[in-house]
């Protein structure tokens, strides 16, 4: 067995060094999950990142050299989870770690993740930012665990940034719309992860705050064959609204043809890991229509003016699709990372990660906005949207 | 020296000096950071080795205590948490609670027939995971307990961005494991093991207490899983979530044993370097080469990771059709093997 | 509600949701009775099963087609293609490893499980209207609804009970009864058990255990392909990951009510979906704990009754 042995690794060895490459590069990577059901999502990400790099011309001059931008788009994910995997994103941030022509590390699309790659890159001085993570314990004080973010900072240094707003904006804005279309209880359902669960809290908090009654707070298993015993609950309380905590992997669909199916007239209400294709295609159209609500930081890309339209216009054109709703952020991320690294002068991570830091008032695709002390977007702009005819369709802003 | 020796002695060699080689290599070629989940993937399986290739009980339940050893030892070093006991107390904790937690699985279970056994250990796996995921004040659910510190040696700590002295480190800790594998194999617990494996009942017969002998594989092979999984989580730098250890980890871990050959601690290292090194490295750098030449994975069938279980799938079912008894079979159950054709062959 | 009300909702419920279980664990408990083996395949089976379905009602024009049509169809289909592919599957993976250590068969058989995985995410990228045209391979799917969600106790009523509860039982128990009937009364009933027994001595007596074997890897699979055809047409839903907790329900019902034992996997079978129902339905927060009271309550069956609720008395070898 062991004669058989060197050829396998010489293949090996050839395979490695064809994964070899020049220098004069500067390599941008990202980290997402590209298996499982968020990938229609995320392969919009990625679309976005594309056309900002080809906007660009696919090369970048920082302090008078001339560099070629190569992307590498990592999955997070694995088939057997289903969505991100830990070990996988923390293999990914090593391996980011240990290539010195990385320079930055856009992602990851969850906050679970990202909470599994801040410490490293951060320790190796890798700026990281994120299109779609809305944990706020991320960034801010106060909001998360104890211990964040610091936790994720080696010396309290900033290298993580964000584009999109965080969830405390959008379970308050979430309980807000719930309180103004009249429902006087609601019933809150969480997936048991980071992100749903943490959400569910911060909609309970706000309902709780505005007056209306929480029925019922409780988790499920994303992968029960069917939630029939808990509509029975939920019908037995008489809640006029549910929202749940969770994301289009981890049950939003079954939930909704469930819900609907039982007759159960309450409507159902979630956060932005609704807004993407997979909830038609898990839950049917029947199930959707008129009564799934769904918060969303930013508009939506009909709703675009400006650099944001000249965005959706571009992405059409070359991509012959319609922007999912991340899409922009994510393109927002690679042009601000773009701008970063030419303020920056030279190929140095410490320098791209100060040039991100002092980013004040770019004026970009969602508008004039600036990273504050904590790596946080200034921008606080939601959404309310709903499913009409297998589409989502704006109802009206939130939060304003 | 025969071709074997040579064989053998240059592996040796190339692991022993692969940090410092890798340093001439540039960056595409170097697979040396890759390597720690592999020796930690191999102490797992020499511990399950204890249990399903020395003894005979089909323990399809190694993930859930791994978890118990990654959650422990996140318990008592994790900031969160007021012990913070540090990186080597906290493993020896992390072993001393799986061991604990394979005598307590294993009291009221292991006078039960094989099958009933292997389910037993599949139920206690979805258990363990849901009582982390829902045990919230002390585990954190899904978000993992972090940070987890890595080990310092002498004063010099480790990090993620340097792999070297965790190489070193786990080199160590992989070589002191086999070391108590081959002494144990050997020695009078292992015979009995053995036994019992062989013919409970004749065991017994011959005055052999089966069922301490039974626990005692149980929760050795526990221990084993559960430091594996402390050290998986310090090198993480979390415990990672509960949903990480499922049944399909238990079955990597599984197949890690039976593909190099159930009761062969050679075999179990061979295992690991395929299994985990499939993962960790072929498929990395494929989907790295695809993802350069600019394939993108939308299409479900361009991604190499979405071949993984197929690939994993069909190598099982030709194994145990064509090398029953894995790569490197322990001696004695392939020439069982061999006997067991001679008796009836037209089975096959 | 009323607390009679809860109680009769958490047994239309739990049955329903538990015979489906059921109809699958026979499966399990029959090819575990004949030739000892796990067949852990067992529950990705009914989930490629179930992307039949969904392919065949995509081709007969999705949520438009008539379910007068498509449900015999799909009974018909489905079964044919799971007994099939369980036979070869036999044939390919478990039959040469007939005379090695069980073990073997095991792994083998993990083996299987993971290709049907890999399989149904692959069905998932089927560029076809059911399946989003393909983008979505690993995202759950929408079974388009053939039967209706209308309660059948009148929209007034505080009580759940739709066709697709009477559904499930009008294909559920006859099925159990011509099975249990088959068993016991038929021929090759009788050479079942017989080989279950003992192989030897039947094969002594002039019974093809082969066949034997053969014919109950058919029956099994095709038993997985009714449940699969009712699984989609009560939950309107599948994904490739399905087949694990389904098959690990179903085994544990097996396993629960003694394995080998038929009346015992169908007992199994309305116990977990029962005891799921409580747990999610009626206990606060029970939702999160379901599946550790599950596994818990088989431990403790089995360490006060090793062979499950209705098995024999264990038959070691002596």
């Amino acid at each position: 067995m062991l004669r058989r042995l060197p050829p396998a690794l010489a293949a090996l060895l050839l395979l490695a060094a064809s994964a070899g490459h020049a220098a004069e590069n500067i390599t941008l990577v990202s980290s997402l999950p590209r298996t499982g059901s968020a990938n229609v999502q995320t392969t919009s990400l990625v679309n976005g990142i594309r056309l900002a790099i080809a906007e660009a011309g696919g090369t970048i001059t920082v302090g008078g050299t001339a560099y070629t931008l190569t992307y590498l788009d990592w999955d997070d994910a694995s088939p057997e989870a289903g969505h991100w995997d830990p070990a996988v994103e923390i293999a990914n941030a090593n391996k980011a770690i240990n290539d010195p022509d990385v320079m930055v590390y856009i992602g990851t699309y969850n906050s679970g993740a990202a909470k599994v790659a801040m410490l490293p890159l951060n320790q190796a001085g890798l700026a990281m930012v994120s299109p779609a993570n809305t944990w706020p314990g991320l960034t801010k004080p106060g909001v998360g665990e104890a211990n964040e973010p610091e936790c994720y900072r080696d010396h309290g240094r900033v290298t993580y940034f964000r584009v999109v707003p965080a969830d405390d904006i959008q379970g308050q804005v979430g309980a807000q719309w719930a309180k103004e279309l009249g429902a006087a209880s609601v019933f809150v359902l969480h997936d048991r992860e980071l992100y749903g669960l943490g959400i569910a809290k911060m909609f309970r908090l706000n309902a709780e705050k505005l007056g209306v009654r929480v029925a019922g707070f409780e988790g499920i298993d994303g992968k029960a064959a069917n939630f029939r015993p808990l509509i029975n609950k939920i019908r037995q309380s008489g809640a006029q609204l549910v929202y749940f905590g969770g994301t289009t992997e981890t049950g939003a669909g079954q939930l909704a043809k469930d819900l609907f199916n039982a007759g159960v007239q309450a409507k159902l209400m979630g956060p932005d890991a609704f807004f993407n294709k997979a909830l038609m295609a898990g839950a049917g159209d029947k199930a959707l229509e008129e009564r799934v609500l769904v918060t969303f930081g930013g508009l939506p890309p009909e709703q675009q003016t400006g650099k944001g339209k000249a965005f959706v216009d571009a992405y059409r054109a070359a991509y012959h699709g319609e922007p999912e709703g991340y899409a922009i952020y994510a393109y927002e991320s690679a042009k601000v990372v773009l701008a970063a690294l030419a303020k920056a002068g030279k190929k140095d991570r410490a320098a791209v990660v100060a040039a991100l830091a002092g980013m004040k008032d770019y004026d970009g695709a969602l508008g004039t906005w600036s990273f504050d002390a904590n790596g946080d977007t200034t921008l606080m702009v939601m959404s309310g949207n709903t499913v009409r005819a297998g589409q989502f369709a704006f109802v009206k802003l939130l939060g304003k | 020296m025969t071709p074997r020796q040579i064989a053998a002695l240059s592996c040796g060699g190339l692991v022993l000096l692969l940090p410092v080689m890798e340093l001439l290599l540039p960056n595409g070629l170097k697979i040396g950071s890759l390597v720690p989940p592999i020796m930690i993937f191999a102490i797992i399986g020499l511990g399950l080795n204890i249990v399903v290739g020395f003894t005979g009980l089909l323990n399809l339940g190694s993930a859930a205590f791994m978890a118990i050893g990654a959650y422990a030892f996140s318990v008592v070093t994790c900031p969160v948490h007021p012990f913070q006991i540090g990186f080597w107390a906290g493993l020896v904790v992390a072993t001393a609670v799986g061991a604990l937690a394979g005598l307590v699985l294993g009291l009221p279970t292991l006078r039960l027939r094989g099958d009933y056994l292997a389910i037993v250990t599949l139920g206690f796996g979805e258990i363990v995971q849901d009582v982390l995921k829902n045990l919230d004040a002390i585990t954190k659910g899904t978000q993992g307990l972090n940070p987890v510190p890595a080990p310092t040696l002498a004063g010099y700590a480790f990090t993620s961005a340097n792999y070297a002295p965790w190489y070193y480190l786990l080199l160590a800790l992989l070589g002191g494991t086999v070391w108590l594998c081959a002494n144990l194999r050997r020695s009078r617990t292992g015979r009995t093991w053995v036994a019992v494996r062989e013919d409970e009942l004749a065991a017994r017969a011959c005055g052999i207490a089966v069922v301490r002998a039974k626990l005692l594989a149980f929760s050795l092979g526990a221990a084993l899983c559960a430091a594996g999984g402390a050290l998986w989580a310090s090198l993480h730098g979390t415990s990672i979530e509960p949903g990480f250890y499922d049944f399909q980890l238990s079955v990597v871990v599984l197949c890690i044993v039976i593909v190099g050959g159930l009761g062969s601690i050679p075999g179990v290292l061979l295992g690991a370097v395929i299994m985990i090194g499939f993962n960790s490295i072929v498929l990395t750098k494929l989907t790295d080469l695809l993802a350069r030449h600019g394939v993108s994975s939308t299409n479900v069938l361009a991604s190499p990771g979405n071949w993984k279980y197929l690939v994993f799938g069909l190598a099982l079912i030709l194994m145990m059709r064509y090398r029953p008894a894995g790569l490197l079979p322990a001696r004695e159950v392939r020439d069982e093997l061999r006997r067991a054709d001679g008796a009836t062959p037209e089975a096959a | 509600m009323s607390p009679t009300e809860v109680v009769l909702q958490l047994l239309v419920t739990g049955l329903s949701n538990g015979l489906i279980i059921a109809l699958i664990a026979l499966g399990y408990t029959m090819v575990y009775g004949i030739i000892e083996l796990i067949n852990f395949a067992h529950g990705d089976l009914m989930m490629l099963g179930c992307f039949l379905a969904l392919t065949l009602v995509g081709l007969c024009g999705g949520e438009a087609a008539s379910p007068w049509l498509v449900i015999p169809l799909l009974l018909l289909a489905v079964p044919a293609f799971c007994a099939g592919l369980n036979w070869t599957v036999d044939r390919l993976a478990y039959h040469p490893l007939r005379a090695a250590p069980k073990l073997t068969a095991l792994v083998s058989a993990i083996g299987v499980s993971f290709i049907f995985v890999n399989l149904g995410l692959f069905w998932g990228g089927l560029p076809m209207g059911v399946f989003a045209g393909g983008t979505q391979a690993a995202a759950q799917k929408d079974f388009p609804d053939l039967i209706g969600y209308r309660n059948l106790l009148g929209t007034q009523s505080g009580l759940q009970f739709t066709l697709k509860d009477v559904l499930v039982v009008a294909v559920t128990v006859p099925l159990m009864a011509s099975l249990t009937w088959f068993v016991r009364r038929t021929r090759l009933g009788t050479a079942m058990r017989a080989v279950a027994q003992d192989p030897l001595a039947a094969r002594l007596m002039g019974i093809d255990t082969d066949r034997v074997i053969s014919a109950t890897f058919l029956i099994g699979g095709a038993l997985a392909g009714v449940a699969s055809v009712v699984f989609v047409l009560a939950n309107n839903s599948l994904s490739f990951w399905m087949g694990y907790r389904n098959g690990m329900d179903a085994f544990t019902a097996a396993v629960l009510g003694g394995i080998g034992n038929l009346p015992g996997a169908v007992l199994g079978g309305i116990v977990i979906g029962l005891v799921r129902a409580t747990m999610e339905g009626v206990v606060p927060n029970g939702g999160v704990w379901s599946n550790a009271v599950v596994f818990g309550v088989l431990i403790l069956v089995l360490a006060f009754r090793p062979t499950g609720l209705l098995g024999s008395r264990a038959r070691e070898k002596v």
